[in-house]
């Protein structure tokens, strides 16, 4: 029988599930993912996690215990410190599954192998080799079944570049037809951290409203790699968290050449980070005073009214400031 | 006669305004909610319709605040708006060239940056409610005073006492210190308009460019000292605008006006309305974790609208029908 790893929807879910979900079956795993997130699993998150983590570390809690009651043989909880050189993940996700360890009670076996190439790209042939032993596998065939999944990650990555959303990239790569959207009179850039912008949930369907309202939504995540470093160019400073400068970058480029007719900007309660990459994004913006900007605030709360009076009033004054050139 | 009405229904007040065909306020009503929002909007058309003379033509209807939705289904409008569209909407026709409106209402709070008549930024406060009208009004019932002199005892006080005014919590036990300490209750009044203005300056007005000419409005303009307060942090002249209480209520008769310009009929469904019986009800619904709170409105026993419900399998199901008939 197969052993069944489980890989909570959420953090970096959004960017590696295809790659991490590939790679784990080439070892011999059957995949299991948690639930979409529910009122339910953000409140078991938040009773099992620390009063001091952030809104996505509670979330991600929640998943982590879907998972363990869904009785899966392991959770697959790499330990993210750098996924690019020279950069650093936040510093919460590196102390993630400990954190796990010590809250969550009967818990299966963890993978928690880190991920690491700040220093050098070769330091992933011992992530593949640590992996591959909860497989049995030895480093050759680890290694072997990493490379064989890293064509599923580009193709994920040119897919989110052609304008899909995290979850629609999934559906293509599985097969699925994309779905036709809806005409649209304005384009706006949603800017904030994958996990909080996609879980439809924590982010009040803030995506789908503005799909709704006719709105073409695009996010730092449907930029390439140039299109972000040619944004945080603009920096006095390198910004090393690998997250905050794709969104730094996204933000400022698409302010830049004009590509959309307003930004927003989510920030998680508690997200030290986005406290910071928030700031910046809104005073670069507002020096040019040339795209509208918006900064929304996502908490616990369910109440949706707040979001929503604020999307309505935006699209409204881009519209309104449209009509009026 | 002819002419438009406009509907605000807030947290504290609900504002109802007859405008004629001209955009002259005719009539306005200032009511409390009272948590108790349909029955207030339907008292407040009963009263509306004694003060219009019997031959009166009802346009169009806009409807804005918080329970925009809930008040939109009850009189049958034809326009349903944010507030924020609404109070820039009503600011930029009364005091034209105005480029800056602040707004202070019972549990909101809100800036608004126009510029060459349209809206250029704007922002409302955040999670917290310090710095909106409940903190004066709390503060007032703790000292004993009507909250309609608070602001001519306020005008009184010329050495106003430093009051932290971050959080209405730790403000009201520095308020307690000060009056232990003996200082007099004129200069304690002053202070907390001083204290109101500098967290909503920091916290809403934070790095937005504030020029003249300014607008002040909401409940809260009605307060003479947090007028003073305004001009003394600003160094500009404040403007109050006659309808400075139901401003919410003229951009709503605005934007219905526009509305029905197309030619449309209005949805209007006549001041009879006030003499239906509406009925609100809610339940969980337990299709899944979420267990959202849906709403039900129902009229004369018929159910005419649902929300609440996050998939929208509810409001969905209703919508279903009526295409049906």
């Amino acid at each position: 029988m197969p052993i069944r790893v489980g890989i909570p929807r959420a953090l970096l879910y959004y960017y590696y599930f295809p790659l991490w979900q590939d790679f784990l079956q080439r070892l011999g795993a059957e995949v299991v993912v948690s639930d979409l997130t529910t009122k339910g699993i953000l409140t078991r998150g938040v009773e099992h996690c620390v009063d001091e983590a952030c809104l996505p570390i509670k979330l991600a809690f929640g998943h982590v215990k879907n998972l363990v009651d869904k009785k899966v043989d392991a959770i697959f909880l790499p330990r993210m410190v750098s996924v690019a050189q020279g950069e650093y993940i936040c510093p919460k996700f590196l102390g993630f599954p400990d954190m796990v360890k010590q809250n969550v009670p009967g818990l299966p076996t963890v993978i928690d192998t880190a991920i690491n190439v700040r220093k050098k790209q070769q330091d992933i042939h011992r992530f593949t080799r640590e992996v591959g032993v909860h497989f049995n596998k030895g480093a050759v065939k680890s290694w072997l079944a990493y490379q064989r999944s890293l064509p599923i990650h580009i193709r994920y990555t040119k897919l989110l570049e052609q304008g899909h959303l995290p979850d629609e990239a999934v559906a293509v790569l599985a097969g699925k037809k994309p779905k036709a959207l809806a005409e649209t009179d304005l384009k706006v850039a949603v800017i904030g951290h994958p996990y909080n912008i996609y879980d439809p949930f924590i982010s009040m369907n803030l995506i789908s409203r503005l799909r709704k309202s006719g709105v073409k939504v695009i996010t730092a995540d449907n930029l390439t790699e140039q299109m972000v470093s040619q944004g945080v160019k603009r920096l006095p400073k390198k910004l090393f968290w690998t997250l905050s400068r794709r969104m730094t970058g996204g933000a400022l480029t698409l302010h830049d050449t004009n590509a959309v007719d307003g930004i927003i900007h989510v920030a998680a309660f508690a997200c030290g980070p986005d406290s910071m990459t928030g700031e910046l994004i809104e005073r670069f913006i507002r020096r040019d005073r040339k795209v509208p900007f918006m900064n929304i605030n996502l908490d616990e709360h369910t109440g949706e009214a707040g979001v929503v009076t604020r999307l309505e009033a935006f699209l409204d004054m881009v519209r309104w400031r449209r009509q009026a050139v | 006669m002819k002419g438009y009405l406009g509907i605000d229904v807030g947290s504290v007040s609900t504002n109802i305004v007859f405008m004629d065909e001209d955009t002259h306020v005719l009539e306005s009503l200032y009511l409390r909610t009272n948590g108790q929002p349909v029955v207030t909007v339907q008292r407040g058309l009963k009263q509306m319709r004694s003060q219009l003379p019997a031959n009166t033509l009802v346009k169009g209807v806009g409807t804005t605040g918080s329970g925009r939705q809930l008040t939109g289904i009850v009189a049958g409008a034809d326009a349903i708006k944010n507030e924020i569209t609404a109070h820039a909407v009503a600011a930029s026709h009364l005091v034209p060239g105005v480029q800056t409106v602040l707004e202070i209402g019972g549990q909101d709070s809100k800036i608004i940056i126009l510029r060459d008549g349209v809206v250029a930024d704007f922002a409302m406060n955040t999670v917290c409610a310090a710095g909106t009208g409940s903190f004066l009004d709390q503060q007032a019932s703790r000292l004993n005073i009507a909250i309609e002199e608070f602001g001519d005892l306020a005008l009184k006080g010329n050495a106003p006492v430093r009051i932290a005014g971050r959080c209405a919590v730790f403000a009201e036990s520095d308020m307690i210190h000060k009056q232990q300490m003996g200082f007099n209750l004129e200069d304690i009044l002053a202070g907390l308009c001083e204290a109101l203005v500098r967290n909503y300056l920091n916290n809403v007005g934070k790095g937005k460019e504030i020029l003249g000419p300014v607008v002040f409005q909401g409940g809260v303009a009605a307060n003479v000292g947090m007028r003073k307060a305004f001009e003394r942090a600003l160094g500009i002249e404040v403007q109050i605008p006659k309808y400075f209480n139901v401003m919410g209520a003229v951009g709503a008769a605005l934007l219905a006006k526009e509305a029905v310009s197309r030619g449309v009929p209005t949805r209007f469904k006549g001041f009879s309305v006030a003499d239906r019986e509406y009925k609100a009800g809610s339940f969980e619904c337990d299709g899944c974790p979420n267990l959202c709170e849906v709403i039900e409105m129902a009229e004369s026993g018929q159910v005419i609208a649902r929300w609440g419900d996050r998939c929208g399998k509810w409001a969905t199901a209703l919508a279903a029908r009526e295409a049906a008939i």
